[in-house]
């Protein structure tokens, strides 16, 4: 070995070591900096990805949300100063009128998205990751059609017994009371601050615990999908007449998906448990009175008390209870089984209940107040039959029949006064059954469209659904590549969903 | 030359793309020495990944016209919290100007990355190890091991690495008393400095670096090297991560350029943690 060199090299390398400590690490309490945490990879199973693969548009509103609360905490981080607009308005629109319409398709790295934040705090950064790694395989358990209840009881048993394995990351599965997120020092700075995107927040977690619930009540993956859809135009709809048609509390898992909490109580505790973190974490790197120098402190006392077993611990009845008596019509309404018009909220936006430690009960209210005389009591939602699910099955099964070559059962599923605008005509239902219908079963059964919903309304007994499609690949001779646009309006008659009009168009790529 | 090139590229390309619907996943983000660039982040797989690097290709053309080029697959463990260990098995083909064709084994490549600690205002500090043990007609002529201390830190704007390696070469590397260094060690160098910058584009998952690094050759006398090189790398599916670059010897005996390309595959653990 030449020693010369390699002297020569251990000179460098101590000089490197010293560049890169005055450079990189200004004066700070090096021991509170030093963090060791670690990410794992998600438990290896048959069902992985099942989600992804037969709920893609669904799937892909989740990579949507991780890189909004990922840009939410990066921007509150990194501009403190900065008006509100910067989220209300820039973010806010850049989310919903780019991100969500056209999600990413794959996971994302948060960390790309929120560097500094995930300086400040990589603990909890990775407590959130690995808690979303655990909705993303309770989503593929639950989806995954081989698997008998039985079994998906024993794997998401098993995935629980995964989660926790990590203390230093994993959420309780004791409930914690709403005191650590609304009467702390710091909190509600967030939702006064910016109430617009708190509520888009508490949307996407709405969606969040709203999709097991499609996923628990639908028999078949056919009736998931279209439940699936249903719920997921459901949340589209909450952002049409903001900040009215936002949650108004932070949605909760009994209410929203109350046959999963039944069946999974210790995973529905850990979700309201990390969504509770989630606005703590914002309150703190909102409220100015949480000094830059103490957040990294704070939220590291917030994720020790959301871990632990002990801190502000409420039994499983009591959760229940103050789950209900927050409101479900607070929250967004339930995921399965609402009807047409979103749900009036009983109490002012953001408003803080405060409820019996030992029986969840309300008790009275903190701040904000109820809009109505009697406002906090019965807060059960009026359930009725879906019409906008019974009308996205109803448009899927058109979609189906013509793609499995069934003309009849499409026929069925048209009124006899329908009316098919397409291609500048007008076709009645003869003149679809003799012309068009056999082109577009033949279209349909060559070239499958990948459709988004849009999102269904429904107005008594007319409703209509808005769907966009991209279609690729090849019709006879032919290469396709276009975008389409499908409006149908359905209306009831007898009780039964009919299609009444549609009005397709096109164009190329 | 190209010919056979235009046989065994198209093989390999196609057995990374074969590899995207295998069932894995893998991360663009996290950085491995080689894919595409040599500097690499400071950080190990995950706990409990698996990644394999499938048929990761590289093509190198020296000044004088020899061409070289290699698939390492490799495989790596995340056994331990910030902890993986990796082995490869180098296969490299060399043609000589005057048409000696060589395909063999180039030793075997064993290696160790701890992580010392997540990014705070501190940057990422992590310390690796490796050593290629002498396998196959074209590995090295003696093990030969190496150190490295690595840093990553992150800006708003982009993010930096700097590694520093040194290798612990002994005489019958370096060719002792004769100054003469094994053709096979020719690759090696006494010790290595680099610097990377990477920009992500999150919403596309997609990574692009570049890289400036320098080393002193195994040969003494030889001239200290200089090279540069750049590349993306690209998430194609959760599990499946693609990536390709290239680059070029700025200053150094055997001035050339290289291109690599390959795609990473990772699995978990396929048993459940014990209690």
């Amino acid at each position: 070995m030449h020693t010369t060199s390699s002297a020569r090299f251990t000179r460098r390398l101590a000089m490197l070591g010293a560049v890169l400590t005055v450079t990189m690490a200004p004066i700070s309490p090096l021991a509170a900096q030093w963090s060791t945490t670690y990410e794992q990879f998600y438990l290896q199973a048959s069902h992985n990805w099942t989600f992804r693969t037969h709920y893609q548009h669904a799937d892909r509103l989740f990579n949507a949300f991780d890189y909004g609360h990922a840009i939410l905490y990066e921007t509150l981080w990194r501009f403190p100063d900065a008006p509100a607009s910067r989220l209300e308005v820039d973010r806010y629109n850049d989310l919903t009128q780019k991100v969500l319409i056209k999600p990413p398709r794959i996971p994302l790295e948060e960390g790309a998205i929120e560097p500094k934040y995930a300086q400040l705090a990589p603990e909890a950064k990775v407590m959130f990751d690995w808690a979303h790694l655990l909705h993303r395989q309770l989503y593929d358990v639950l989806a995954d059609e081989r698997l008998s209840w039985a079994q998906r009881d024993v794997e998401v048993a098993r995935l629980i017994r995964y989660y926790r394995s990590r203390p230093d990351l994993a959420f309780s599965s004791k409930p914690k009371s709403m005191k650590l997120m609304q009467e702390q020092p710091f909190s509600l700075a967030f939702r006064k601050k910016y109430p617009k995107f708190n509520g888009l927040i508490w949307g996407y977690h709405w969606l969040q615990m709203g999709l097991y619930e499609p996923l628990m009540v639908g028999t078949s993956r056919t009736e998931k999908q279209a439940l699936m859809r249903a719920t997921v135009a459901r949340f589209f709809q909450m952002l049409q007449d903001v900040p009215r048609s936002l949650p108004h509390q932070m949605p909760m898992t009994v209410p929203v998906a109350p046959k999963f909490a039944a069946r999974y109580p210790e995973a529905a505790i850990i979700f309201d448990n990390l969504h509770s973190m989630h606005d703590v974490v914002s309150d703190i790197l909102t409220n100015p009175s949480v000094p830059r120098d103490r957040k990294r402190a704070e939220i590291m006392l917030a994720a020790r008390r959301y871990r632990d077993d002990t801190t502000e611990v409420m039994s499983v009845p009591a959760w229940r209870v103050m789950s209900e008596h927050m409101g479900i019509e607070n929250m967004g309404g339930p995921a399965v089984g609402f009807l047409s018009t979103l749900p009036t909220p009983t109490v002012t936006y953001g408003a803080v209940m405060q409820h019996d430690a030992e029986t969840g009960a309300m008790t009275g209210f903190g701040s904000g107040g109820a809009t109505t005389a009697d406002a906090h009591a019965g807060h059960q939602m009026p359930t009725g039959p879906s019409d906008s699910s019974q009308v996205a099955t109803l448009v899927s099964g058109f979609h189906q029949a013509l793609e499995r070559g069934d003309s009849s059962a499409a026929l069925a599923l048209l009124s006899p006064d329908v009316a098919i605008v397409e291609s500048g005509t007008v076709d009645s239902l003869a003149d679809y059954r003799s012309h068009h219908l056999p082109a577009d079963i033949a279209f349909a059964r060559a070239i499958k469209a990948a459709r988004q919903p849009r999102g269904v309304t429904v107005v008594g007994d007319v409703a209509y659904s808005v769907a966009t499609s991209a279609t690729k690949g090849t019709f006879g001779d032919r290469a396709v590549d276009t975008l389409g646009a499908e409006l149908i309006v359905a209306r009831r008659v007898d009780g039964q969903w009919r299609i009444a009009a549609i009005h397709w168009s096109s164009r190329r790529r | 030359m190209f010919a056979t090139l235009s046989r065994v590229v198209p093989v390999l390309m196609l057995g990374h793309f074969a590899a995207s619907s295998a069932l894995a996943q893998t991360d663009y983000f996290n950085t491995d020495a080689g894919r595409p660039i040599r500097v690499e982040d400071a950080y190990a797989i995950e706990r409990r990944a698996i990644e394999v690097q499938l048929a990761p290709l590289r093509l190198e053309r020296e000044r004088g016209g020899t061409y070289r080029w290699g698939v390492e697959p490799e495989i790596a463990l995340g056994l331990l919290p910030r902890t993986q260990v990796e082995i490869g098995f180098p296969m490299v083909h060399t043609e000589g100007g005057r048409g000696v064709r060589t395909t063999a084994l180039a030793g075997i490549e064993m290696s160790a990355l701890y992580n010392l600690n997540a990014e705070t205002r501190l940057p990422a500090l992590a310390l690796a190890a490796d050593v290629v043990i002498p396998a196959g007609p074209l590995g090295p002529s003696t093990s030969i091991p190496t150190v490295k201390a690595i840093a990553t830190k992150t800006f708003a704007w982009a993010r930096f690495h700097v590694n520093g390696q040194m290798t612990f070469a002994d005489d019958k590397a370096t060719g002792g008393t004769t100054g003469i260094v094994p053709p096979a060690n020719a690759e090696f160098s006494r010790w290595m400095a680099g610097i990377a910058v990477d920009k992500t584009l999150p919403l596309k998952a997609m990574l692009f670096t570049m890289e400036v690094v320098t080393s002193e050759p195994l040969q003494a006398g030889a001239a200290q090297r200089f090279d540069v090189a750049g590349g993306s790398r690209i998430q194609l599916s959760p599990r499946v991560a693609f990536d390709a670059g290239g680059g070029y010897r700025l200053k150094g005996d055997e001035q050339g350029w290289f291109l690599t390309t390959g795609a990473a595959v990772a699995i978990g653990f396929p048993w459940a943690p014990r209690r």
